[in-house]
Parts: structure tokens; sequence; C-alpha cells
């Protein structure tokens, strides 16, 4: 009987797919999808309230408010999965004594955590997986649309000139419709969500309540959006910028803007703030891992 | 070798700010051989919970040790051997029941064919059949009993620490569960159980420790602590009437008082088992 129990990445998966199954049977989830599902297919007709008579600013608009809609849909309820789907897998556990049952089996408590938040975070990314086809979708369907329209007007174009630009609207409705830096933006929202998750699931190693969680989380989430101006505010003092650096700067992530305004966006800048979030986020689940190491269950 | 063993196992909670300790636990030695049914005993709140917690390493005894088959507690391998159910478990109640076990089964490194025969086995053991493939959040609160038996089971462990078994569970199953833990003592388990249900544990432990206040105040074979040594009574069947009284001068005459003549009584449990299992109309039965 003297066996060594080494780290398993197969009971974190058992931990991450059973928090997983939970969180989808869970109809509080699925109702919050679907909302988020309604609310970005119906982008598409909120955008043609501004039906004009200018097809290529008809266009241009329309495809700018879907995906301002689309990111911003993304962006709230995708938080709103993460941070409660997560402030509540501790509570429930101590609640329902099930984690007595986990933890008395030969399953190290690090595993634990980690199967936990894994589970949130594939929650997470399915979630932002279906919204952004839903996303694309939209698009797609309003690119149709709108290249029909613009079509219309090669048809009826009189001299070669007016030909030409309504090929050219054919050809930015396509580019702005099929533009490759949604994907970079909703790869950033992703990891801000599972940062999210990361720091929800470090207060819930400390506290018992639900709401407490769901509240603290939900501070970090704007105090780290607004961390960044107030970075730039107090560059002079280092202790403030130094103290300003332990909140995550979420803003950071907020690249959807720039994408609407059609500015691109660099592989590399992608890489460069997909890679803090990364490490902050381990530091983050380090520290939880600290706490609930030796946390009395 | 002891399956459990504890050496001066202490633990005291915090209050909170200003309000001191709690001793929920004091100097506690415990020594649980293998292969006996062990009863640990005592009211609420007498440190059974912490007991089995300090052994399992779910809470850090503030002073003392604990051993599983002399393996450390603080050491993730101490659990290979052990199942455990804890007072009045809820689990997961958007798995089945059979999703429960197979959970449960991969967490102890169980799969594929061997996991699927094994929640077969403990499935008809406990006497979830019909409920396998039913969500847990439908369960009554004895099947979640022996869906709790059965998780602490899966991996056929030689140590079984039960809290409060029977808690909450009719006659019916808390008879069967009294019936499974002789099976399992039959096939060589260790069994820890906390109660204060005194009968059930007077009926399946081979030896008891009664805790109070967080000491362990009395330990030892059950038969022994519970049997009057300078007392005999015999149950008879058939005596006629006159042959009562010759028994008693008899008795009289050989020095001893009688102290009690009456008829033996059935316990209240055994009359309601009886009643219940006569009752031939089967548990599907609706009006």
């Amino acid at each position: 009987m003297t066996e060594r129990v080494g780290f398993s990445l197969a009971r974190v998966w058992t931990i991450a797919g059973n928090t997983f199954t939970e969180s989808v049977r869970q109809k509080v989830f699925n109702i919050l999808l679907i909302f988020a599902l309604v609310i970005i297919a119906s982008a598409s007709f909120f955008a043609e309230f501004s039906l004009g008579e200018d097809v290529a600013a008809v266009a241009s608009y329309e495809l700018k408010s879907i995906k301002d809609t689309c990111f911003g849909a993304l962006s709230v309820i995708g938080m709103l999965i993460a941070i409660v789907g997560t402030a509540m897998l501790l509570p429930n556990e101590l609640e329902n004594r099930t984690i007595y049952t986990i933890l008395s089996k030969p399953v190290r408590r690090f595993e634990f955590l980690l199967g936990k938040y894994f589970g949130t975070v594939l929650l997470t990314f399915v979630s932002v997986l279906l919204m952004s086809l839903m996303f694309l979708a939209v698009l797609a369907f309003k690119e149709v649309r709108l290249s029909k329209s613009a079509k219309a007007e090669v048809t009826a174009a009189g001299s070669d000139t007016e030909k030409q630009k309504a090929q050219e609207l054919v050809v930015k409705i396509h580019d702005e419709a099929y533009d490759p830096d949604i994907v970079k933006g909703i790869l950033l929202i992703f990891v801000k969500l599972c940062l999210l998750a990361a720091i929800t699931l470090f207060v819930s190693t400390f506290s018992t309540s639900m709401v407490f969680n769901v509240a603290v989380a939900l501070l970090v989430f704007f105090a780290g959006h607004l961390v960044g101006i107030a970075k730039e505010a107090w560059q002079a003092h280092t202790i403030v910028t130094y103290l300003l650096g332990v909140i995550p700067d979420l803003g950071m992530f907020n690249v959807a803007d720039d994408i609407i305004l059609g500015n691109v966006i660099p592989w590399p800048h992608v890489g460069k703030v997909a890679a803090y979030g990364v490490v902050y986020l381990s530091c983050v689940v380090g520290a939880a891992h600290l706490i609930f190491a030796s946390r009395e269950i | 070798m002891d399956a459990i063993r504890t050496e001066g196992l202490t633990k005291k909670y915090n209050l909170g700010w200003r309000k001191g300790r709690f001793l929920a636990l004091e100097r506690l030695n415990l020594h649980v051989r293998e292969g006996e049914v062990y009863g640990l005993l005592g009211p609420n709140g007498s440190g059974k919970s912490t007991t089995l917690k300090c052994i399992l390493d779910l809470v850090s005894p503030t002073d003392g040790a604990a051993w599983i088959f002399d393996v450390p507690s603080t050491k993730v391998e101490s659990r290979l051997h052990v199942g455990f159910l804890p007072e009045n478990p809820y689990f997961y109640k958007y798995l089945t029941g059979a999703e429960t076990l197979e959970f449960y089964g991969q967490l102890c490194g169980i799969r594929g064919a061997a996991l699927k025969k094994r929640i077969d086995e403990l499935i008809d053991l406990v006497g979830l059949t019909t409920a396998r493939d039913r969500r847990l959040s439908g369960y009554s609160k004895g099947m979640l009993q022996r869906i709790g038996l059965a998780q602490a089971l899966i991996h056929d462990p030689q140590l079984l620490m039960l809290d409060e078994p029977t808690a909450g569970v009719d006659p019916i199953g808390s008879r069967d569960i009294r019936d499974l833990i002789l099976r399992l003592k039959k096939m060589g388990k260790t069994v820890l159980l906390s109660s204060h249900l005194l009968a059930q544990v007077q009926d399946v432990c081979d030896r008891i420790g009664v805790l109070n206040l967080g000491q362990l105040i009395l330990e030892g074979d059950v038969n022994q602590l519970i049997s009057d040594q300078r007392r005999l009574s015999f149950t008879l069947e058939g005596l006629p009437a006159v042959a009562r009284g010759q028994i008693e001068d008899a008795a009289r005459a050989a020095g001893a008082t009688v102290v009690n003549v009456e008829h033996p009584q059935t316990t209240l449990e055994t009359l309601f088992l009886d009643a219940v299992r006569k009752d031939e109309r089967g548990a599907g039965h609706h009006d």
C-alpha cells in the first residue's frame, strides 16, 4: 500500500468535464446563452432601421452596427457566464458536501481546483464559440443582402466611373464583412473572460458567499477597465503605478472599437495582450491554489 | 497494522477575531484494527465528524497526527484505499445515478469496461437498478444515501468511513445499510462509522468508542461493554404455568434473587419491518 499518486491530468479533465456538464444542465446558462444568441441574431434587424439613400454609407453603417452589437453581447454575456459560472463552483461544492466525496478520494487539491477552473473555461469557450458562429453568420447574411443591393447598382450604373465605384463597393462590403481581425477581437475577449474566471475562482477560495464572489469579480471588471486611464494619470508616481499594476488592465483586451473602425490589429499585439492575460491568470490560479491548499473544508 | 491510527489528535477551530478558539477534539488516540467494524458514538457536536475530517485531511489537526494503513493522512496516497460517505450527502443533482458512479470511478482511475462492470455491480448491490438513469435531483434521501455508499465503494476500498450513514433514512433503508455493512465486514473490509443511533451501532459494531466534548471517554468491545456479568436471563418457550414457580423456587434455593419475570417484547423496529414486508401490495402500489 505504498503506491505513489502523482499529478494527473486525467483527473483534472474528469473534474472539468463534470463541472461543464453540471453547468450546461443548469437552465440559467442556457437561458443566458439563448438570450445572447437572440441579441446577436437580431443585430441584423436593428441595423436596418438606418436605411437611407446612399448604399455605401448604409452598408458601412449597418456592418459597423452589427459588429458593435455582437462584440458587446459577446463581452457582456460572456462576462456574466464566466463570473457567475465560477462564483458558484466552490460555494456549491461546500454546501452540497460533494467536495468531501472528491477530496476523500486520491485527488490532489490542485487537481480539483484546476479541474473546476478548466470546467468554467470550457463553458466559456463553448459559449463564446456559439456566439461567435452566430455573429459570423449574421455578418455573412448581411453581406449577401448588401452585396445584392450594390450589385444592382453596378447593373443600373450608366457611366464606367459609376460602374467601377459600385464594383469597389461590392469588394468593400465583402472585406468589411469578412474582416479577419474579428477573430482577433473574439480571441482577446475569450482570454479576458478566462482571466475574470480566474479572479472569481481566487476570491471564492477564501469566501463562502456566491454574492460576494460575484460582487468582487464585477468590481475587478470595472476597475480593470479604468486602470489604464488611472495609470496614465499617475505616471509620475511610481508606487501608485506599481499598485495599479496589481489590477489587471482589462482595457488592453478591448480591440473591438478599433476593429469596428476598420483599423488593423497586428498579430504581435494580439499575442502580447494574450500572453499578458495568460501570465496574469496563471499567477491568479497559483495564488488561489496557495489559499485553497490550506483551507479547512 | 491498524487500518486507522491517531496519536494525540487535537483540533481547535478559530471562532473569529477576539472570540477565541473552540476545542473540537482533544488528544484523541484511536486505533481501528483491520477487518473490524468500529463505531464512533457521541452526541451532536462531540467531535465525530471532526475526527473523520482530520483522518481524511479535509481539516488540519492543530496537534497530533493520523495514519491510514500506516500512511500519514497528509499524503494523498493515504486515500487510495478509503471510501467515504459524508453526513447528508447531496451529490451532483444534474447527474444520473450511473453518471455519478462513472465520475467517481474515473477519479479513482477506473475506466472502460472495468468501470462499466463495477457500476452495474454497485447499482445492483445498493438496489438502485430501476433508478440508475434518473437524475439525482429526483432521488429520495434514502436513495441518495445508497448512491453515496456506492460511490464510496466504487474503487473497492479496504476501509470505509461512514458519517451518520442512516441519518434521515427510513427503517427499511436503515436495515439495508446495516446488512450491507455486515456483508462488507464478511468480505474483510474495515468500517469506521459515526452515529448517535445506538441500537444500530450495537447490531453491527465489533468495538465502539464514545466521544464527548472532544474526548474519548469510553472504548471497548461492544458485547463486553453491554453485557451485565452479574445477571443472567433465560428465554423459554412452552413452559407450563406450574413449572414457573418451581424454577423460581430453585433459583432462590441456590441463593439467587429473581429480579424480573416477563414475556419478552419484540422491538418496534422488528414489528414495523414485519408489517411492511407482510404487506404484499409491493412498492409500485398506488391508490
